[in-house]
């Protein structure tokens, strides 16, 4: 899974009164209580567990997915397992105008596509991205296209150290340049 | 145009001169692990790498859920300690020694100028003693484990300039509490905040600690205070190690310069469930609560101590709440044993737990039922964090969860000065 352009339909990750959900922290997608849970393929069924209207998102979302979130998702502890649950349910991307630090880190080692657009709140404020639009995404040019409405935005491209660790398939391949020394 | 202290230490690593932005493929001089070694070890399993690449450079403390509550943390224990003793890894600290961030700065780990990471996000916490210190993910740290490497991102860096005095019952807490509830949880993210100015010397080594250690609730990728004489004092007689104090130049580039004047600050209490959601202590004095809880990586110490054993003293807890007590470390109870705060604060009511993280990250020691209230000297208040989902947690500094205890309310400290 290394393709730098991806489709897919999307779920904006609202709330209640219907705003762009922000701050979503490492508690509200992988909560503490399942964190001795250390095989991947079962991490699925409890991403977003804990987040109020989308607990039922793991029986709603298809593999290739992609979710837009408000800005700082992520924030928090260092638990991977708030990655790992996206990759279990095999979501395609995320798209947030900002992540917490180390939950972009570990998106980016696990070779997970996390990417950002500053645009996003804007868009869905405007109505112009909604769940159920199908988005084609480009990471390296950084571009999106909002396909059903032939609408696109600015997203910022993967860097490079990024842009490898994911072609590589993750840390581990890319890392192995290291040991070689 | 001068470098920053990141700058600095990321460079000498990298062997180049580097800016902020920039990335860098470095060898850290120690990573921290704790239970989640256990989920490390398995990462590093799948890389078919029998050895890990520099065993002394590992540093693991078990303290998030000591000693095991259920047969499952018993048996990640169990292959933590197997895979110590297979790897011939030296720094190892057992259920018994203290929390993580407390345990590795009182042996000596944290020194200045050192390049430190651990798979847990309040690693933060040794820019109190002037190292670059940094939080991880889980599979980053088998990778380091296995190549000791890795890639870093300069961080931009926002210096905090403090001056002035605190008032009486104010402390580290409240002015960190403050900048996060003016800056936001976001306003670090992937950048460096040192902590710096007049007041930032007159600042204990421990009270440095508390705000490097929630420097992590701005989003920050590490936190840092300039190494003095008060630094090189406290590491004597806990470190035999070497170190090199690096300290950013007067014309670096900073991305943000904020001040902040310590005299104007009243105690501060961050609301659920965000821990920018910062209020001063006269707007939510006399909310009622179930729980309180004095400790953790953030407020364990034996100042942290004092000051509710001070206010304290003589008193009972108010019979319609329940007070948890957790030292830091071992080296800090016996301390609070040795000084009597202990004594003071169990007569009070209070109970006190084995150090550890305890219900901190709500996995057992004072789990919340639904709908129950605590204020904690904690780092985070996220919902649902120390047990049930329908929990609110409120943060606040030690004098302020003391003073509350007493009234059975959130209650403002400065009336027992």
């Amino acid at each position: 899974m290394t393709e730098t352009t991806i489709s897919g339909r999307i779920w904006v990750l609202l709330d209640e009164k219907g705003h762009l959900i922000e701050n979503i922290d490492t508690d509200q997608i992988f909560h503490n209580a399942h964190l001795h849970i250390t095989d991947v393929n079962k991490m699925g069924e409890y991403t977003l567990g804990n987040l109020e209207g989308w607990k039922d998102f793991p029986q709603k979302s298809r593999p290739g997915d992609i979710l837009v979130v408000g800005r700082n998702f992520g924030a928090g502890s260092s638990r991977q397992q708030a990655v790992d649950c996206f990759r279990s349910l095999q979501i395609g991307a995320i798209l947030s105008p900002s992540f917490g630090a180390i939950y972009f880190r570990n998106a980016v080692n696990s070779g997970f596509p996390v990417l950002r657009g500053l645009q996003i709140p804007q868009l869905v404020d405007e109505g112009k991205l909604e769940t159920g639009d199908e988005i084609c995404l480009h990471f390296l040019s950084g571009e999106a296209q909002i396909i059903n409405k032939n609408l696109s935005f600015p997203i910022i491209p993967m860097s490079d150290v990024q842009s490898e660790i994911y072609r590589a398939g993750g840390l581990y391949n890319y890392g192995k340049t290291w040991t070689q020394d | 145009m001068g470098q920053t202290f990141s700058e600095k230490v990321l460079g000498a690593k990298a062997r180049k001169t580097v800016k902020a932005g920039e990335i860098v493929t470095v060898s850290p001089d120690y990573i921290l692990t704790h239970d989640n070694s256990a989920a490390i070890i398995q990462e590093f399993r799948k890389l078919e790498i029998e050895r890990v690449k520099c065993a002394e450079k590992i540093v693991i403390v078990l303290d998030h859920v000591v000693p095991a509550s259920s047969e499952k943390y018993a048996q990640n224990h169990k292959d933590i300690r197997e895979f110590v003793r297979e790897q011939g890894i030296p720094h190892f600290f057992d259920v018994h020694h203290g929390i993580c961030h407390q345990v590795f700065a009182e042996n000596g780990f944290a020194l200045p100028g050192k390049l430190i990471l651990g798979a847990d996000s309040h690693t933060t916490s040794y820019g109190a003693l002037g190292a670059f210190s940094a939080g991880i993910g889980r599979s980053e740290a088998a990778s380091v484990w296995a190549t000791d490497g890795i890639w870093l991102k300069v961080p931009e860096t926002i210096r905090i300039e403090m001056n002035g005095k605190f008032p009486a019952m104010v402390s580290a807490k409240d002015v960190i509490l403050k900048i996060i509830g003016d800056e936001g949880a976001d306003r670090a993210n992937y950048k460096a905040v040192e902590f710096a100015g007049p007041a930032a010397k007159n600042l204990s080594l421990a009270s440095r600690l508390v705000m490097a250690n929630m420097a992590a609730e701005m989003g920050a990728k590490n936190g840092y205070f300039a190494p003095d004489e008060k630094t090189i004092s406290w590491l004597e007689g806990r470190t035999q190690g070497e170190f090199d104090v690096v300290v950013s130049d007067s014309d670096a580039d900073y991305g943000a310069i904020l001040n902040y004047d310590l005299a104007t600050i009243e105690p501060q209490v961050a609301c659920p469930h965000t821990v920018d959601n910062v209020r001063p202590v006269s707007e939510v004095q006399g909310t009622p609560f179930h729980q309180a809880i004095i400790g953790t990586c953030t407020n364990g110490r034996i100042e942290d101590l004092r000051v509710a054993a001070k206010i304290m003293k003589g008193k009972k807890i108010h019979p319609g709440v329940r007070v948890l007590v957790i030292p830091a470390s071992r080296r800090e109870y016996i301390q609070a044993l040795q000084e009597g705060e202990l004594e003071t604060l169990v007569s009070a009511g209070c109970l006190v737990l084995n150090p550890g993280c305890g219900p901190c990250l709500g996995a057992h020691q004072g789990i919340l039922a639904p709908g129950e209230v605590a204020i904690s000297t904690a780092n985070r208040n996220f919902r649902g964090r120390m047990g049930s989902r329908d929990s609110a947690i409120y943060l606040a500094s030690p004098a302020t969860v003391a003073a509350s205890a007493l009234e059975g309310k959130i209650a403002d400290p400065r009336k027992y000065e």
